[in-house]
């Protein structure tokens, strides 16, 4: 199972100032922040650029790629473009507009584009650095501490260690598809994909259940042991009421 | 479906975070109460899939592909108060741990794909499987139905919350949602079917809502020696038929008379009724539901819901025939064309001994895609074992 499993461990990638900082005060304060950026108004341009400058300064600190943050901004952008297309549409109470050709763009419609855009990138970007410097059981670990419901870290646990059971299973039902010049193209063929899910369920089931079994059988209680227990730090402490005091004065502001 | 930050408005996203939050806790209270010792890993394993299965794209139309939602499957295999928490949970991971889907849209995400797709998807099903007969056909016409609901309905639901927040108007958005939508259902509704089917031949104790006649033979997965399945009773069938397809009328009919009349509104108030003569998702054989040389509108367009919903009804019928009669054929173990019921116990053996994967080799000759040849080899140990 070597590499590739790139989905969810991209925490694995080296180790810095952000990466030790306690996964709790990363939560709260990378959620934090693109809650505050959702509501601010869209005509703070200024706003979101600040916003945007301190995500780009933690990234800067955590040596992390900006090609990782380029890749996870390029999702949503189906969904920009769904608005996008819909531009002309916008603004019947007036407010100013621009001819393109034969179209009238009107600036309400830019304003609702600039609006969406400004905001999924600033939520994009606070989640991919989260996700990105911090250990997916570190993460567990801090949303427990936080009170989220036990049954749902216990389930996010598990999910997390089957995951990797059924991506790896699903490449290789994938390689033999490809193998046998199956590409699943067209709709009829949802039958094929239905039948590469159903045995995909059923072996990593099977499997889950006997990992789950084993586990029950070595004193498995439902609380996962953590080797070293969380604690808040000096460097913790800066970092929240750093972040705080500057969200807070960009958002006053703005 | 996944709606990014900033794309719903404050009192959008506060209003279904907080109806995703009740349902949210109620679910965990219910979810939690019946909980035995093969549930958690049961949960867990559901959760690995619907996000692996989501990250599968399957191809519709003219090149866009839509991914497998897994709402209804869930609430079928687990039930629907633990589905509602997995599909949460997967929602939550993919928030944070993939960007995908904002985190102050995650409560409007849980809504429609947690609330609406997995807790409606599922009174849709028990609805249809009430009114439908108790056959295999019946069960499988109500699994197919209720999933294509689910995405259909909660892809309107995605678009109101759009245009609640502003974001995109909903004349444009609610037609452009679901008629891609209705066709990325049938997908759904296949894949849902099939795994079913797969999972109800090799391991029906794993399904919380079986058919009717497999509760009786819970566990064994033998030969079907029932009389459900065979033949449907006509009457039944057929009056089944009748309500599923005034179901779906009352479902489509808003979007067929709602979506041009949205369109011309705007059109003409924004003066381009030229350019909205060639709306961009004129890729529907029944574009803007109605038909040519009717002149009544509204005749037209009730003919054309009548028309898509026979079309559909066909499909699910389809659906349901097709895995209502395999079933029997694919419980027996020798002749098993799809899935090889397998064990826990024996499975074991088999890898710890050294052989050959021959269960594993069994379970991937299902019609398609053959014998894996990577089986055939030893496999890596992986980081949960």
């Amino acid at each position: 199972m070597s590499g590739a499993h790139h989905f969810l461990t991209e925490a694995q990638y080296g180790d810095s100032l952000v990466h030790r900082l306690d996964p709790r005060v990363k939560i709260m304060g990378l959620m934090g922040l693109t809650v505050v950026s959702v509501s601010t108004p869209a005509d703070a341009v200024w706003a979101f650029a600040s916003y945007l400058g301190v995500l780009l300064f933690l990234l800067g600190l955590s040596r992390l790629p900006l090609v990782l943050v380029l890749r996870r901004v390029a999702l949503v952008l189906p969904f920009i473009l769904m608005v996008a297309v819909f531009l002309p549409f916008f603004g019947r109470a007036g407010g100013g507009g621009y001819n393109v050709g034969s179209v009238r763009i009107s600036g309400a419609g830019l304003l609702v584009l600039w609006n969406v855009t400004a905001k999924a990138t600033v939520g994009v970007t606070a989640m991919t650095l989260l996700a990105s410097t911090t250990s997916f059981p570190e993460l567990v670990a801090g949303l427990e501490r936080l009170r989220t419901p036990r049954l749902f870290t216990l389930i996010v646990s598990f999910m997390y260690r089957y995951s990797f059971l059924f991506v790896e299973e699903f490449r290789r039902m994938r390689r033999a598809m490809e193998a046998r010049n199956f590409q699943g193209r067209w709709l009829w063929q949802a039958g094929i994909v239905g039948h590469m899910v159903s045995s995909l369920f059923l072996r990593s089931y099977q499997r889950g259940e006997r990992v789950y079994l084993a586990m029950v059988s070595r004193g498995y209680d439902g609380s996962m042991r953590a080797s070293a227990p969380l604690a808040l730090r000096r460097a913790d402490a800066a970092f929240i009421t750093g972040l705080a005091t500057v969200l807070l004065a960009v958002r006053i502001t703005a | 479906m996944h709606i990014p930050d900033g794309f719903v408005n404050a009192p959008t996203a506060l209003a279904t975070g907080a109806v995703s939050l009740g349902a949210v806790t109620l679910a965990l209270r219910r979810a939690g109460r019946n909980l035995g010792e093969r549930t958690v890993p049961l949960l867990g394993v559901t959760a690995a899939f619907v996000f692996a299965a989501q990250m599968l794209n399957f191809p519709v139309a003219a090149g866009t592909s839509g991914h497998f939602l897994g709402a209804v499957l869930a609430a079928v295999l687990i039930g629907p108060w633990a589905a509602v928490v997995v599909m949460t949970v997967v929602l939550a991971v993919q928030a944070v741990g993939m960007a995908d889907g904002g985190i102050t849209a995650l409560g409007a995400n849980v809504f429609n794909m947690a609330v609406v797709a997995g807790l409606g998807g599922y009174l849709a099903f028990r609805v249809l499987k009430a009114v439908l007969p108790r056959s295999m056909t019946g069960y499988f016409a109500a699994v197919a139905a209720s999933s294509w609901l689910s995405v259909v309905v909660s892809a309107a639901v995605v678009s109101l919350e759009l245009a609640a927040s502003g974001t995109v108007p909903l004349s444009v958005s609610l037609a452009a949602m679901t008629s891609v939508h209705m066709i990325i259902g049938l997908g759904e509704a296949l894949i849902t079917s099939t795994v079913l089917a797969a999972v109800l031949a090799s391991r029906p104790d794993l399904v919380s809502s079986p058919p009717a006649d497999a509760a009786t033979r819970h566990g064994t997965g033998g030969p079907a020696g029932s009389p459900f399945g065979r033949r449907g009773r006509p009457a039944g069938f057929v009056l089944g038929a009748v309500v599923v397809a005034l179901a779906l009328a009352v479902l489509v009919a808003p979007f067929a008379s709602s979506a041009p009349d949205g369109l011309e509104r705007v059109a003409a108030d924004k003066g381009f009724g030229q350019a909205a003569r060639e709306p961009i998702w004129r890729f529907s054989p029944l574009t803007e539901y109605s038909l040519p040389g009717i002149a009544d509108e509204r005749l037209a367009t009730s003919l054309a819901g009548l028309l898509g919903v026979v079309a559909l009804l066909g499909v699910i019928l389809l659906v349901g025939r097709a895995f209502g009669r395999s079933r029997p054929r694919v419980a027996r173990p020798d002749t098993a064309p799809g899935l090889h019921p397998m064990a826990g116990h024996e499975h074991t053996d088999h890898r710890h001994s050294g052989h050959t994967h021959r269960h594993h080799v069994h379970v991937t000759d299902a019609p398609g895609t053959g014998p894996d040849p990577d089986h055939l080899h030893e496999e890596p140990p992986g980081p949960a074992r």
